[in-house]
């Protein structure tokens, strides 16, 4: 009961919510109606708008909302570890983005049936990528929820690595390719949401190739997705480990 | 006696003790670079409350009330000393286990009626589905919230929101019930429902302590108080009320004032007049050696009024003396 209903907050713990599931849905229809989108432009866009964006908004204030108005302040003297807050609402953000996603293919399917126009081919890596682009930045931002009051969160992660990104490709076209690998850019190459990584497993740009560890290899599409995993996680476990030691109080009367 | 100053002393009180604190100190650090310096909020404060008890909080604005309760309730962290309830340290699941907490201002999903928003928490408690339904609509019942149950919370009025939160903190029969300004926002049968239901929690074992500036209404409810004062408890127990029992007003027919300087230490009149004077009591057995003193002495005595210091007066009194 305790897990569906935290679980069935997500859904309902403000009217934005739903306004973002249709505005997104909205903006998916008409792009696809007006552009005819062909591989990678469909992928491009249902990466950016769904991977990153959706996430930002759907997250925005998840933790933050409830600090600031106090509400925390009961939720947290019920009998319960306090990370399952967290992870019952990253499990809530998950399935939205997965309900939204799936939503998003069959209207492509639809579209493409009715009109055949466009295309829907290698449509299934772009929403795997997608959704799991989707469950990092989701969980990013529950973290930065943590610390960061109101909705704030999803603004300060678009900006920082939006900046961090631009840096990057700034850093790039000065240098060009041959540009040494800083500690910068392989933070926000490893360490940040996996755009790059996530974008050229949608992309088939791996082919067959694969990663080497030693005497261990794997195909490397396998280990983008478990590096995309570990990233969730690991930003999950930073998330609860804060709002297990944080302190909640409106008053200091 | 529920509480002590400095060390607590004698350990079957202790294992008594629902809610014990030991030399409570929180500060509340300022995190900006260049602004003052720290606030220290509670100072060694240390207390027992046993079952069955009501404890009313009270002080003046800034005294730290609900920086104890919060402590109590686990939502922040002591810099100094600890707090045990029903036996565990507070913050501990097991101690949450047997608490409920009404906050000062209580915040809702807005899109969630007054049953769902009770659902929602009874399901936090860890209850069957069965059990949810039942604790549903018992509080609903409890609380009078029958005509707003299906309403949104975001259109209740301030009454509405604290009787759905007083709900939410008796949910599954809690042993502490920690109340901060439960009253506010109540109209006067709901303050009346109140004050029966929160008697009813007592009478059945429930230790509650309530934070109010209504002392009116904690009077009704108890005469065990903890006076704070910037950040430290300066009275406690029914040691309040009968620091000073109040005073006596003796009506004679005249020569108040020679009597009252033949008769009486200065420091005992509050004042005199020829025909009255008003006397401080430190307890109410002094009046009877009082009037007889004053017979004695030759006092024509008319009339004879004792009037108890109501916990108004006990505050304002508090207040001046430490101002």
């Amino acid at each position: 009961m305790r897990a569906y209903e935290l679980i069935k907050e997500t859904f309902f713990r403000g009217s934005y919510i739903w306004i973002v599931h249709v505005a997104w849905l909205t903006i998916y229809g008409v792009y696809w109606w007006l552009f005819l989108p062909e591989q990678p432009e469909y992928g491009k866009f249902v990466f950016t708008w769904g991977g990153f964006l959706l996430p930002l908004a759907l997250s925005a204030g998840i933790l933050g909302d409830d600090i600031a108005s106090g509400r925390i302040c009961v939720l947290v003297t019920k009998p319960f570890w306090w990370g399952e807050i967290y992870i019952y609402r990253l499990l809530g953000l998950s399935l939205q983005g997965a309900v939204n996603l799936i939503l998003a293919a069959v209207l492509a399917i639809a579209l493409h049936t009715l009109t055949r126009r466009g295309s829907v081919e290698g449509i299934g890596p772009w929403l795997l990528a997608t959704w799991l682009l989707f469950n990092a930045t989701a969980a990013l931002s529950t973290s930065l929820s943590v610390i960061v009051r109101r909705t704030y969160n999803s603004l300060l992660l678009l900006v920082v690595i939006a900046s961090g990104y631009f840096i990057v490709s700034m850093l790039m076209g000065y240098m060009g390719p041959q540009a040494p690998k800083g500690v910068f850019v392989s933070f926000v190459k490893y360490f940040w949401p996996p755009f790059e990584l996530l974008f050229k497993f949608a992309n088939g740009d791996y082919g067959k190739f694969s990663l080497t560890v030693g005497k261990y290899s794997v195909p490397k599409d396998i280990a983008c997705v478990v590096h995309s995993l570990t990233l969730t996680v690991v930003y999950s476990v930073a998330g609860i480990v804060l709002l297990t030691r944080r302190q909640f109080s409106r008053e200091r009367d | 006696m529920l509480a002590q100053r400095g060390n607590p002393t004698g350990c079957t009180e202790e294992k008594a003790a629902v809610v014990q604190c030991r030399q409570l100190t929180k500060t509340y650090q300022k995190l900006l670079p260049g602004s003052k310096k720290a606030v220290c909020a509670l100072r060694d404060v240390s207390l027992s409350v046993h079952k069955g008890q009501i404890i009313g909080l009270i002080g003046p604005n800034g005294a730290g009330k609900s920086t104890l309760l919060n402590l109590i309730a686990g939502l922040i962290l002591p810099t100094d000393g600890a707090v045990t309830v029903c036996g565990h340290p507070a913050r501990s699941v097991q101690a949450r286990h047997g608490l409920g907490y009404m906050p000062e201002h209580s915040a809702f999903i807005g899109g969630y009626s007054a049953k769902a928003t009770l659902r929602y928490h009874a399901a936090l408690l860890g209850l069957s589905r069965d059990a949810v339904a039942t604790q549903t609509d018992e509080s609903i019942e409890r609380l009078h919230m029958d005509e707003f149950a299906h309403r949104p919370c975001a259109d209740f009025s301030q009454g509405m929101k604290q009787r759905l939160a007083l709900a939410i903190a008796i949910m599954n029969h809690p042993q502490v019930l920690l109340l901060d300004e439960p009253s506010n926002g109540l109209d006067p049968i709901g303050i009346v429902q109140l004050r029966d239901l929160l008697k009813e929690l007592r009478d059945s074992g429930t230790t509650i302590i309530i934070s109010s500036h209504r002392l009116g209404e904690l009077e009704r409810l108890t005469g065990d108080y903890l006076f704070m004062h910037r950040g430290q408890v300066i009275s406690f127990g029914d040691k309040i009320m009968t620091s000073q029992a109040g005073k006596l007003c003796v009506d004679l027919v005249s020569g108040g004032n020679e009597i009252a300087r033949k008769l009486l230490p200065a420091s005992k009149v509050l004042s005199v007049t020829d025909t009255e004077l008003v006397i401080g009591l430190g307890d109410p057995r002094e009046v009877p050696d009082i009037v007889c003193d004053l017979a004695k002495g030759g006092a024509r005595i008319t009339g004879v009024l004792m009037q108890s210091e109501n916990i108004e007066e006990v505050f304002l009194r508090l207040c001046n003396e430490r101002t």
